[in-house]
């Protein structure tokens, strides 16, 4: 076997085996052993991602696509789905972002779960999700990542309601697995449409084959995916569900709901690229969704008193900077800003994590204040993980938030520009929500208790050895994690990833450079406006009427409930009342009540008098007689 | 082929069987009605071996044993319930032993 393929087979398969054998062990490991497992098998797939990444480099240019079969999966007729992996420089991007975040993070949550009921349960969750998301990512046909795909939404959904004793976290679960079902299925009917039309599976195969069908069809295809990929990532219109997924530990939300699945969405744009180039308008839509989704989410996220919720909404916004590269065919920078995104989001999930250790639960930034004398390490970790985000350079967020601006203006064309817009739009509002949830939780007079303050002063204030490491090595990935990619200088990240999916647009390195000056600017804007209304002791938005409509996020759960939910609930129980109840409910007890009085009348013909019986029996034969030779 | 044609063994069978069923519908007692069915029943038989012999084939031979070994059995229960009823000095009357009646 080819030896960049075992590595990729190791990577695949530890967490799997981890979270077999915790699930296998049961209570016969402690709850540290479990939390252990986990942590160490995801350490070993990073290690066979590694592997796998560096054979991969030593291969020759144009030659770096192994795709290795373990064996035929199913076959019906011509058509055979192999359960086989890709091994190619995109999945081995995505498979060291997974396993290597997914490892910190796991590792992380030994500390902030320690003590709770279940902990082994949660790491086999954990160990599960981490398997199905590097499925996704390393499938090899587009079966498999169907397959991977509906996992990762079932970890999800497991790990989102894993306080199940919470109605808030069971809800959201179920949110989360109905929205997520939605784009599963039209997935799955985009991938029915392909069998049909194409006869295969196969990503080459499919991907030759797509020049030559109707366009219709390459539209519904496109269309079907795209579906799939806004629920998963959480776009416009899809996204109700991502807010109300941070009713699951803070650990899940750093690892699914900021780092790897939600960007599963993004990995598919670029994995199909070919599809979505033959149905441009597609493609375009994807860009556009991304683009008023980083916009709507910005907005919203001024607004929101949740910690989590804040950062949740600019997971949503900065997907959208992702979805609008990926749209516009700048499949480089899209990954690139996958990359970084999951370097300092999960930075900022796992600092905001070690604050809501430290305050025991709370989550209302209204409660929070002045921490920087308390936990300083933290405040620092935190201060990196604002920074990137905005965009601040030489931060991680800088180098691939700009690319992707440069790239919407070097696309040119209304088109081009309106996204050009959008996404400074965007850089300015994430300058203000990031630097109004930093000032909130760490500037200003402390609002805890004293008697508070001083319980958490004695003892671990910063939390355990196992929560700390993780976040100052996800901190030193947040400063120098975007030097992959230099505008001018280099681009090894943007070459490597393209050998998968060629990028569209090419930004010059004027463009570059313009872009960040602006971005940058309005990024300090945005800074400047939330350290001026901190001080001023007042909100961002301050009209009533504006800051009412953000509150309830635009509307958009209510839309649903009006459009989807009530008119459902409405028809259930019209049916219910006027179908159910008259109609099959008594005609089950008319069919029940006359099959009593049949059978009543009936057994008045069973004399118990032989010879009735015998004459009944006689003229029956003669009738027959008769009948018979009638017929004849 | 001597003897009377196959028309007369029929006549005789359908009268002996018309015998049988009215003794079987009319009257009460169980073993007239017992003897009636056994009446129907050689009358059937009659008729298979009257068409075995014009057929000149065994088949109809046949079945009429097998109607015998039927009879047998039939007369064998027949007689064991009228002991019955006898025994709990229950009347012998068919019509009266309708405990079955709906």
């Amino acid at each position: 076997m080819n030896a960049a393929v075992t590595g990729a087979w190791v990577c695949l398969l530890a967490p799997l085996a981890g979270a077999l054998a915790i699930t296998l062990a049961g209570e016969r490991i402690s709850r540290r052993t479990a939390g252990w497992i986990s942590t160490l098998t995801t350490f070993v797939a990073f290690a066979g991602a590694l592997d796998a990444f560096i054979r991969l480099w030593a291969r020759n240019h144009g030659d770096r696509e192994v795709l290795s079969t373990a064996y035929t999966w199913l076959a019906a007729g011509d058509f055979e789905v192999g359960f086989q992996i890709l091994v190619d420089p995109l999945s081995t991007v995505m498979m060291l972002v997974v396993s290597g975040v997914g490892g910190l993070i796991v590792w992380y949550s030994m500390g902030y779960m320690a003590g709770d009921d279940e902990e082994r349960r949660y790491f086999a969750y954990m160990s599960l999700f981490v398997f199905s998301m590097l499925l996704l990512v390393e499938a090899g046909n587009f079966l498999l990542l169907l397959v991977g795909w509906g996992l990762v939404g079932l970890a999800s959904y497991l790990l989102i309601g894993f306080w199940h004793e919470r109605a808030e976290a069971v809800a959201a679960a179920k949110k989360a697995f109905v929205v997520n079902a939605f784009g599963d299925a039209t997935f799955a009917l985009a991938l029915v449409l392909l069998v049909w039309e194409t006869g295969t599976l196969e990503y080459p195969s499919v991907f030759e084959r797509v020049d030559g069908l109707s366009s219709t069809i390459v539209t519904l295809v496109a269309l079907g995916l795209l579906g799939g990929a806004v629920a998963k990532s959480a776009q416009i219109p899809l996204h109700t569900w991502l807010p109300d997924a941070m009713e699951g530990p803070t650990p899940v939300s750093a690892l699914i709901h900021a780092a790897t699945m939600v960007t599963a969405g993004v990995y598919l744009l670029v994995r199909t690229s070919p599809v979505f180039e033959a149905a441009v308008e597609i493609q375009h839509l994807a860009a556009i969704l991304g683009a008023v989704t980083l916009v709507a989410a910005g907005l919203i996220a001024l607004v929101q008193w949740d910690i989590k919720r804040v950062i949740a909404y600019s997971t949503m916004s900065q997907i959208g900077y992702m979805f609008l590269a990926a749209g516009i065919g700048a499949y480089g920078y899209a990954i690139f800003h996958l990359m970084t995104h999951a370097f300092f989001k999960a930075l900022l999930f796992m600092s905001a994590g070690v604050v809501i250790h430290h305050l025991h639960g709370e989550q209302d930034i209204r409660r929070m204040g002045g921490l920087r004398a308390v936990l300083p390490r933290t405040h620092v970790a935190f201060g990196v993980g604002t920074l990137a985000l905005v965009g601040i350079p030489p931060l991680a967020g800088f180098w691939s938030k700009d690319g992707i601006i440069a790239s919407a203006l070097a696309t040119g064309g209304v088109l081009g520009w309106s996204l050009y817009l959008a996404a400074l739009v965007g850089a300015l509002l994430t300058g203000m929500y990031a630097l109004r949830l930093y000032f909130a939780v760490w500037q200003g007079p402390p609002r805890e208790t004293e008697d508070e303050a001083h319980t958490h002063a004695s003892g671990q204030s910063e939390g355990p050895l196992s929560m700390l490491v993780p976040v100052g090595v996800l901190t030193c990935l947040s400063t120098i994690g975007g030097l992959l990619v230099v505008p001018g200088l280099w681009k090894p990240f943007e070459h490597w990833v393209e050998e998968s999916a060629e990028a569209l647009v090419h930004p010059t390195v004027a463009q570059d450079y313009a872009t960040s000056v602006v971005a940058v600017a309005l990024g300090l804007v945005g800074v400047w406006l939330a350290r001026r209304a901190f001080e001023h002791g007042r909100q961002l938005v301050t009209d009533p009427t504006a800051w009412r409509i953000l509150e309830r996020k635009l509307y958009v759960d209510e839309l649903y409930d009006a459009v989807f939910y009530r008119p459902a609930a409405a028809l259930a129980v019209t049916l219910r009342q006027d179908v159910e109840g008259p109609v099959v409910e008594r005609s089950l007890d008319e069919i029940g009540a006359g099959t009593l009085h049949a059978g009543g009348e009936l057994s008045r013909a069973q004399s118990g008098l032989l010879r009735t019986y015998a004459i009944t029996v006689a003229f029956a034969v003669s009738v027959l007689v008769v009948v018979f030779v009638a017929v004849r | 082929m001597s003897g009377p044609g196959v028309g007369w063994y029929l006549i005789l069978s359908a009268v002996v069987f018309g015998t049988g069923a009215l003794g079987v519908m009319l009257r009460r007692s169980p073993l007239i009605v017992l003897l009636s069915l056994e009446l129907m029943l050689n009358a059937a038989n009659l008729a298979l071996i009257a068409f075995a012999r014009q057929q000149g084939d065994l088949d109809g031979q046949v079945f009429a044993l097998a109607v015998m070994a039927v009879a047998a059995a039939e007369v064998a229960i027949g007689l064991g319930l009228i002991v019955a009823l006898a025994r709990r000095d229950l009347p012998l009357d068919v019509d009266q032993a309708s405990a079955l009646k709906g």
